[in-house]
């Protein structure tokens, strides 16, 4: 069905290259994930202890802190 | 309901904006089933369409293409080499049914939202994002644990190496929330609302340009209309960038998931 000279063209044969682009797309659309993730369980386990402890400052801490801990793991994962 | 209806059911004097009325919708004709409404027609529709297309294209293949053939082939090479080869990899080639017809098919859907008498886009209803992003999860979560066994796709999801062993007790449960929760909701959810704001943005121009230019024509109200009219053709080109844009970032995320379940290295 394709020409054989179209799939010769096609080809990549540096698989460095190929781990590379995998990286690079997985890390570009996995950043809003982790950060969403990262607000959410410490904002979430901010807002139980605000509950349970009657206070009311640990649910925006806890996105702070989340959003920070998110940041690291993005750096950790795809920044080096 | 079409703008005439519209504002024949508002019925007021002054302009109404539409809301999210524009996208329910009830069945086809008076006793039509239930199910049988305008999305799923279109649903359908792009369904026969892509297959027809392709089926066109690849039925009898020539060594040298001309026609239709051609433009298969360019979408072929288009996914595999966009796609296909530089997500997945080497084995990408193997994915090539999946991700061409997850492209087109949504491609098509999207593409709907431009099409006169159709003029909407499908995956503008949750539903028809869901479905198509839920195949590409179990499909993930089933390589995944196929490739790297069940307790090594939990641990390599979970643990990155490289970090102190009291991190992990902080960092996993962002790691598990993201790649388990949030990534098929953000993987719908994308291509839902982009579909979903350009339907609306589209109708809104284009009842301001009926409704001062024809509904209620005033000297002051027909510069008004006339940018709404302008303002539609503008919109209608982006959205036809959008709508194709977003199946292919769609799809991409499909391939990306997958090279990631086969490769779990990164």
């Amino acid at each position: 069905m394709v020409r054989p000279a179209m799939s010769k063209e096609g080809q990549r044969p540096d698989p460095e290259s190929d781990a590379d682009h995998r990286a690079f797309a997985n890390a570009a659309w996995s950043i809003p994930s982790y950060l969403l993730s990262g607000m959410a369980v410490y904002g979430g386990l901010g807002w139980l202890l605000d509950r349970w402890l009657g206070t009311s400052a640990l649910l925006p801490i806890g996105v702070v802190v989340g959003l920070a801990l998110a940041l690291y793991l993005v750096y950790h994962r795809y920044g080096r | 309901m079409s703008a005439r209806q519209l504002l024949a059911a508002e019925g007021g004097n002054e302009f109404q904006a539409p809301g999210t009325e524009i996208f329910e919708w009830g069945p086809l004709w008076h006793g039509a089933p239930s199910w049988l409404t305008k999305p799923t027609l279109i649903v359908a529709l792009s369904v026969i369409i892509v297959c027809g297309f392709f089926w066109a294209a690849f039925s009898k293949p020539k060594l040298v293409p001309r026609g239709v053939q051609n433009v298969g082939e360019v979408g072929y090479l288009f996914v595999r080499d966009q796609l296909a080869r530089p997500l997945i990899g080497k084995d990408g080639d193997k994915w090539m049914p999946f991700l061409m017809s997850t492209f087109f098919f949504i491609l098509v859907m999207n593409l709907m939202g431009v099409v006169p008498v159709m003029q909407l886009p499908a995956p503008s209803h949750i539903a028809f994002a869901i479905v198509p992003a839920a195949v590409v999860y179990v499909l993930m979560i089933f390589l995944s644990i196929k490739e790297q066994g069940l307790v090594g796709y939990f641990r390599n999801m979970m643990f990155p190496p490289g970090l102190p062993a009291w991190l992990y007790v902080i960092l996993s449960p962002i790691e598990l929330l993201s790649n388990i929760i949030l990534r098929p909701f953000t993987h719908a959810v994308r291509l839902f609302a982009n579909m979903f704001a350009g339907h609306l943005i589209i109708a809104f121009f284009a009842t301001v340009a009926y409704w001062f230019l024809f509904e209620k024509l005033t000297p002051l109200g027909a510069s008004l209309g006339l940018l709404g009219f302008v303002m539609t053709i503008i919109m209608t080109a982006f959205e036809i960038f959008v709508q194709a844009l977003q199946a292919f970032i769609f799809t991409l995320l499909a391939a990306s998931y997958i090279g990631g379940a086969l490769h779990p290295d990164h």
